[in-house]
């Protein structure tokens, strides 16, 4: 075996630009900076389909790897790679930043709704990881932005699985209930494309989910449980940032997308409505809120209603802000009772 | 709350899913390190099953609900097929150790390098800037097949995405940060048979991107001291190593349970072994390897320029010995060392071929 063959240096002096200098600023060294020249240039089309970093020279004859999302418009979000590191910053650890020992027993009922409350979560968290990381491996690596915020994204998620499933096994409980899964089948099942995925795992689960957490941190019985949902929060409203940077992105830059996505709602949201009948969720929520089961007969059901308005609330405000059209007529009757002009 | 109103009537409460759970009455302590995925380990929380039927995404241990949809037509959901007994110690370090290549690098250290030395290194910034994210790419897509109920591993795993996705983007940084720029690809991870993209099976995948790939990058990493100019690389080097020595654990932590409980797949696995040592040092995987583009440029890093070019390859000799040796011992850990004692493997022939 010849250890090494007598250099060539047929590489050297192979560089689309060269010369390139770019210094940390306030926040350091980020991904957003390194966006300057070729290196910052972004196509609407992504054709290479080796691992050929953006501004890199390819190597031509490779095999391809096999990307399907290779279009921007199927991708992009302005804000990735601020978001990604803003992740990086922000990052906890639920076995030593959360306050563990701050929790104390609580009444049974009680108890038991949290612990439903996160079974539940946990396996919002599930779908998110399984969501994600199926579409992942299928990005162009021309987008690297994006890729590396989802990086963090499941990261963020495989957190949320971890914690939800330590409280609940924390304080003299247990897992609950599994959930329904139609609405988690309905955000699996979304092949038509990334941003259909998008759709249906942020726009709709997602403002749900952060409607959920806001109202728990409100209720939380403790300061374990206020950083818990504080800080989910905290990475859920990156995930919504990206999706609704990229939802608005789509829409400007594909054929009808809006509408699209307005059908996509609309078969959602029978979806989602199904599911709120299911009595579990909305049962514990009020319970929390209500302090117990008896108060979940009476304010604690009617915060409960006052989160599916915020909800909606909030929902119908980012379809509103990303201009897709919805009919509330066509809304069902589950959620359009939350509608504001409907109270 | 100000916004909820006193009904007059109180609400129909169903209150039947109160009976639903899963074991009651668990209270897990924290242990020095805080409450860890291995405090939680209690009862049959704890007992991840051989086969899983889970298909509806159900957290292990939560209570079934028949009219769940299923989810997940899961392809791991065989116990042996990924899991490894320190999985969830593996998962807290990583998140303890998790860093940022914007404000943890010491990027003000880096200095203008004679030109050759710059290129040398932008092409192995470019080199990693392509491989490191395989191992975010891969092992995504293998999450995706996981059931839930080998959560533990599925974690480290959504760990390494990070970890990879980090390395992308520091190698990309340290390109871009002197004067450099990216140079030419080498489209080693294109998608060719026997690559780690292509993989059919988990242990197969892992053998190729944990035991071998990262196991010689972990080698150039852990010697990047040799090759650094600055604090700034230095520190790329120490902290990737740190995280590469996470990725290879679990590669070599999960073959060897796969060696304890699975004996029908052993000839399987030294067939995996057998492909992978096929490249050990061939094509352009292995930085360290015989692909000219980065070969020579680790020379000319290791020895201080073009001029000193020799004594950088005998540096990089010396890299490629070790890369082998950790090879075996990594191999030998697992439960497969029989393979170096009978002949199958070629590796310890290359090693004293390399030393003599």
């Amino acid at each position: 075996m010849t250890p090494v063959p007598n250099p060539t240096f047929e590489w050297m002096n192979q560089s689309r630009q060269w010369g390139v200098r770019v210094k940390p600023g306030k926040k350091g060294l980020t991904l957003g900076s390194l966006n300057v020249g070729i290196y910052g240039e972004i196509p609407t089309e992504w054709h290479d389909q080796t691992r050929n970093p953006r501004g890199a020279i390819a190597r031509k004859g490779m095999p391809p790897v096999g990307y399907a999302i290779r279009e921007k418009a199927a991708i992009w979000a302005d804000c990735a790679a601020d978001l990604y590191e803003e992740a990086i910053q922000r990052r906890w650890a639920p076995a030593t930043d959360v306050p563990w020992d701050t929790i104390e027993p609580l009444p049974d009922d009680v108890e038991r709704a949290v612990c439903q409350v996160c079974t539940e979560l946990s396996q919002y968290a599930n779908v998110d990881i399984e969501t994600i990381s199926s579409w992942q491996h299928q990005m162009a690596y021309g987008y690297h932005e994006v890729k590396q915020f989802l990086a963090t994204a499941t990261f963020d998620a495989g957190r949320h699985y971890e914690v939800f499933r330590k409280r609940a096994l924390y304080n003299g409980g247990g897992l609950g209930l599994e959930s329904p899964g139609e609405v988690n089948r309905m955000i699996l099942e979304s092949r038509g494309g990334w941003t259909e995925a998008v759709t249906y795992l942020f726009l709709l689960r997602g403002s749900y989910a952060m409607t959920i957490l806001r109202y728990l941190e409100r209720f939380a019985h403790n300061d374990a449980e206020r950083f818990i949902y504080g800080h989910v929060i905290q990475d859920r409203a990156r995930h919504m940032a990206y999706a609704l940077d990229h939802l608005k992105y789509s829409i400007a830059h594909v054929d009808a997308q809006s509408t699209v996505l307005a059908t996509l709602l609309f078969i959602g949201d029978r979806l989602f409505a199904r599911e709120l009948r299911d009595p579990v969720m909305r049962e514990a929520l009020a319970i929390i809120f209500g302090g117990g089961v008896e108060g979940a007969r009476t304010h604690g059901m009617a915060t409960w209603e006052a989160m599916m308005r915020e909800f909606m609330a909030r929902y119908e405000g980012a379809c509103e802000w990303l201009r897709v059209p919805r009919a509330p007529d066509r809304i069902p009757e589950e959620m359009r009772r939350f509608l504001p002009e409907a109270a | 709350m100000s916004e909820a109103v006193q009904l007059d009537a109180g609400h129909d409460l169903d209150l039947g899913w109160m009976d639903q759970h899963g074991p009651w009455d668990t209270k897990a302590e924290q242990s020095k390190y805080g409450l860890t995925l291995a405090d939680i380990q209690l009862g049959e929380y704890g007992n991840p099953p051989v086969e899983s039927d889970n298909q509806t995404g159900r957290p292990r241990g939560a209570a079934e609900r028949p009219g769940s949809y299923r989810i997940g037509n899961y392809a791991v959901r065989t116990k042996s097929e990924i899991w490894l007994d320190n999985a969830s110690f593996l998962y807290e370090e990583a998140l303890q150790r998790q860093w940022s290549s914007a404000t943890d690098i010491p990027w003000h250290t880096i200095e203008p390098l004679p030109d050759d030395i710059e290129q040398a290194q932008c092409t192995m910034d470019t080199f990693l800037t392509e491989v490191e994210f395989v191992a975010g790419d891969v092992p995504a897509r293998w999450i995706a097949q996981t059931t839930p109920d080998f959560f533990e591993a599925r974690n480290v795993l959504l760990c390494q995405v990070m970890d990879e996705s980090r390395h992308m983007d520091v190698f990309r940084k340290r390109a871009l940060a002197n004067g450099g720029g990216l140079m030419k690809a080498t489209g080693g991870t294109a998608g060719v048979v026997g690559s780690i993209d292509l993989s059919r099976d988990f242990t197969e995948m892992s053998s190729r991107l944990h035991i071998s790939g990262e196991g010689a990058v972990l080698t150039i990493f852990r010697m990047g001291e040799l090759m650094a100019y600055n604090d700034a690389e230095k520190a790329i080097y120490r902290l990737c190593a740190q995280d590469e020595a996470r990725h290879v654990a679990f590669g070599v932590m999960h073959m060897r349970y796969m060696a304890e409980t699975a004996p029908e797949r052993h000839e399987e696995i030294h067939c995996y072994l057998d492909e992978a040592e096929r490249g050990i040092l061939a094509g352009s995987q292995n930085p360290a390897g015989q692909f000219p583009t980065t070969s020579e440029s680790m020379a000319i890093l290791l020895g201080g320029g073009k001029k000193h070019f020799d004594e950088g390859r005998n540096k990089l000799i010396a890299i490629r010995r070790r890369q082998l040796s950790e090879y075996i011992k990594r191999v030998r850990s697992a439960g497969f060392g029989d393979r170096f004692d009978n002949g199958r493997s070629q590796v310890p022939e290359i090693l004293a071929e390399i030393a003599a």
